[in-house]
């Protein structure tokens, strides 16, 4: 899912009138490409999908208009709320996992020091590895016979016998979080970094020579400085984690007992294993609401956009 | 004059047609998993037609789902090898080549495989004819026996005497382990080989037509109560918990007491570890008696291909008594009975164990396999999951029992 972050065109000005339509024509000319880009593939697919929705569509054969019938059913479905009460809690976890491990670091390589580039390098790299690329990686690793965590966890006495971490749905769900966060955590610092730099050293200069402690000065003028940057890496963290699917359709298909499918994997199931495109659409048209009531909730919760 | 025109024109156009027959390339499909009959039989008919198979393996868990988004995109293989459960869905859906004609003008039609040929059929119409025949029988290792005492000549009879002997193997120590299954969420291993325990007592996890699900049968729950003591008592790899059907021939790996397995397990232990010495019998039911799955695949066309003659003609060499010989020789049981004894002569004896499970083996009928069934999130890859793992035995039969019927009744 691509994010557009539309920035509201700076007011033109008062010159002539005629300037000023030419200059719009220029902009409009700017901007054409994204348009064009957006309504290729943000917008005709979803309103197609809207489309889709409203009928019974299965992926062979003819659909047939059935109206609000799979709207109707999601309350209804157990399984859909189960995945939905997953995919909050996963959401949750992650999400309180990646920033309290992604503050620290960004903190820890804020300021200009020997070797602090290698650091920025080290926490960034598995960033760079695709997702299914490390879920990948997490299964072997994972893996009860030929891994490295369980003979690791036998070698020290952990364990007594070699323990098959992927079985219960705790180990399980940690490893998950674990990978995800060693995946995620230097993209969600670089971003705080960014916002950490941000702030002019002037400040935080005058705040120590009134005599604000450490925790005050990060309290009272870091925190409300980083805002926006925090509703950018906290919309980020919390859109990827309700869109979860490659870490559970690789590392668990589904988890012990299918306990852990979440929404998109539910999506996908209905989808392509059921063949019920129509409702799949629905689902995915919910998902798309909700995804966009969570961010509205974020920013306004962060105050962004109302300037002081 | 014209005359002599009409016969250029018709000789060229001739040669076009057989020309174009000659070059023909046949997209086929075949799931991974089954061995290597299929492969094997698509090497044999390369090497000696014009025609040539151009072949494709898909992930078995995949295949349904990837040849109903190629039909639907317009990318489908001209044919390919369909497990036969299948069969029925796709041919509702009106993507198969109706073969009825055809077919019915062989002349050993009458002696093709008949639960295929019945899965085939469609409201009286030929749809799919059977390619790779196997049944589900269960491997011991002799090896193992004798270093546990135990004699590699007698077969268990009953799953006290499987689990008994287990014990003994595990007893053996190291990286020996008595028994394994793929429990983690394989549907199509479980009801391939899990199910015959209570096939044997004529109990079912459906009923005759399909429409409602009656998993919680005290011999369902007596089969649980073994598989969940073997676990217990430490007699099955770790691994099998998660196993979600990539290690189903753990047996292959020689530390393994018991499995059940499928008729292609055997060619590819007879032909890729000749070290290995085994033994199979029929599956014990839970309370005597024995059972089976009947499984394997249909060869299906995809509805309008061009190149149907050249698939027909692939069909016919695969129904050729070199074609069984070869199918026969990776494990996959003879398709045409009339010429069973003269493709079995001179193979390995144990296949015929699995020919005569045919006997006594099941295949269910149902158009919802892949939801109910094979797919991994379905609710009997998840009941078994937690059922023979899980703590709570009574909330896995209750929940895969309501979860399989609302399927069912949701079924558009």
């Amino acid at each position: 899912m691509s994010m557009t972050i539309a920035t509201p065109l700076a007011a033109a000005d008062k010159p002539r009138r005629r300037a000023r339509k030419s200059r719009q024509w220029q902009g409009l000319l700017y901007i054409a490409p994204a348009i064009i880009l957006v309504t290729i593939f943000f917008v005709i697919p979803v309103l197609f999908t809207v489309w889709m929705s409203f009928h019974n569509w299965p992926l062979l054969g003819q659909p047939s208009w059935i109206g609000l019938d799979n709207y109707i059913r999601m309350f209804s479905d157990t399984r859909f709320a189960a995945a939905l009460s997953f995919t909050a809690y996963y959401t949750v976890i992650a999400t309180i996992a990646i920033f309290a491990l992604a503050f620290p670091l960004a903190l820890f390589v804020q300021n200009e020091r020997r070797g602090v580039s290698a650091y920025r390098t080290i926490f960034f790299l598995p960033v760079v590895v695709g997702l299914a690329t490390a879920s990948l990686l997490w299964v072997w690793l994972a893996n009860v016979d030929s891994g490295l965590f369980s003979p690791i966890l036998r070698a020290f006495g952990v364990t007594g016998r070699s323990a098959n971490l992927l079985a219960t749905f705790n180990n399980a769900f940690a490893t998950i979080i674990v990978m995800v966060v060693w995946k995620i955590v230097g993209f969600t610092m670089i971003i705080l970094l960014t916002g950490l730099q941000s702030i002019p050293s002037d400040l935080i200069e005058a705040a120590r020579i009134d005599g604000a402690s450490r925790w005050q000065r990060f309290r009272f003028l870091t925190l409300p400085l980083m805002r926006r940057t925090l509703a950018l890496a906290l919309i980020l963290s919390v859109t990827g984690s309700v869109l979860a699917f490659d870490q559970f359709y690789i590392m668990t298909s589904g988890g012990p007992q299918n306990r852990m499918i979440s929404v998109v994997y539910y999506i996908f199931n209905q989808s392509f294993v059921s063949f019920q495109l129509g409702y799949g659409s629905a689902l995915s048209i919910v998902l798309l609401g909700i995804l966009v009531a969570l961010s509205v909730v974020q920013l306004w919760l962060l105050r962004v956009g109302d300037e002081k | 004059m014209i005359r002599k025109l009409l016969v250029a024109t018709s000789l060229a156009s001739l040669c076009l047609v057989s020309n174009a027959v000659a070059q023909e390339t046949i997209n086929m499909w075949v799931r991974t998993g089954i061995g290597t009959a299929f492969t094997s039989l698509a090497d044999a008919y390369n090497a000696s037609h014009e025609n040539q198979i151009a072949l494709t393996e898909v992930p078995f868990a995949e295949l349904v789902q990837k040849y109903a988004t190629a039909i639907a995109g317009g990318q489908a293989p001209d044919a390919l090898s369909l497990d036969l459960i299948y069969t029925p869905a796709f041919a509702a859906a009106g993507q198969l080549q109706d073969l009825t004609d055809w077919a019915k003008g062989l002349d050993y039609f009458e002696s093709l495989s008949p639960s295929h040929v019945a899965l085939g059929t469609y409201e009286d119409k030929v749809y799919g004819l059977p390619l790779l025949v196997e049944t589900s029988v269960l491997a011991w290792n002799k090896g193992l026996y004798e270093q546990a005492g135990l004699d590699p000549e007698k077969a268990p009879a009953n799953w006290d005497e499987v689990e008994a002997n287990a014990e003994a193997i595990r007893a053996l120590g190291g990286d020996n382990y008595g028994f394994y299954f793929s429990g983690g969420s394989c549907g199509g291993c479980m009801i391939f080989t899990f199910t015959p325990l209570v096939w044997a007592s004529g109990v079912d996890i459906l009923s005759e037509d399909g429409q409602t699900a009656t998993l919680d049968t005290p011999q369902m729950r007596a089969a649980v109560d073994k598989y969940r003591s073997m676990v217990e008592k430490d007699l099955v790899p770790e691994g099998s918990a998660t196993d979600n059907g990539v290690n189903f021939l753990s047996f292959t790996n020689g530390k393994i007491g018991h499995q059940s397995l499928g008729a292609f397990a055997i060619g590819t232990l007879v032909n890729d570890y000749p070290d290995i010495d085994f033994g199979v019998t029929l599956i014990p039911g839970i309370e005597g008696g024995t059972s089976s799955f009947a499984g394997g695949d249909n060869i299906v066309v995809t509805k309008d291909t061009p190149r149907l003659a050249a698939v027909q003609e692939f069909i016919e060499f695969a129904y050729s008594p070199e074609g069984q010989k070869i199918l026969a020789q990776n494990g996959s049981l003879p398709t045409r009975s009339d010429i069973a004894a003269q493709t079995l002569e001179g193979l390995d004896a144990r296949l015929q164990v699995a020919v005569d499970a045919i006997g006594v083996a099941k295949t269910p009928y149902t158009l919802l396999f892949n939801d109910l069934i094979n797919s991994a999130n379905g609710p009997w890859a998840t009941f078994t999951n937690a059922a023979i793992y899980g703590d709570d035995v009574d909330g896995a039969f209750a929940t895969a029992q309501s979860e399989m019927q609302s399927i069912i009744d949701n079924a558009p």
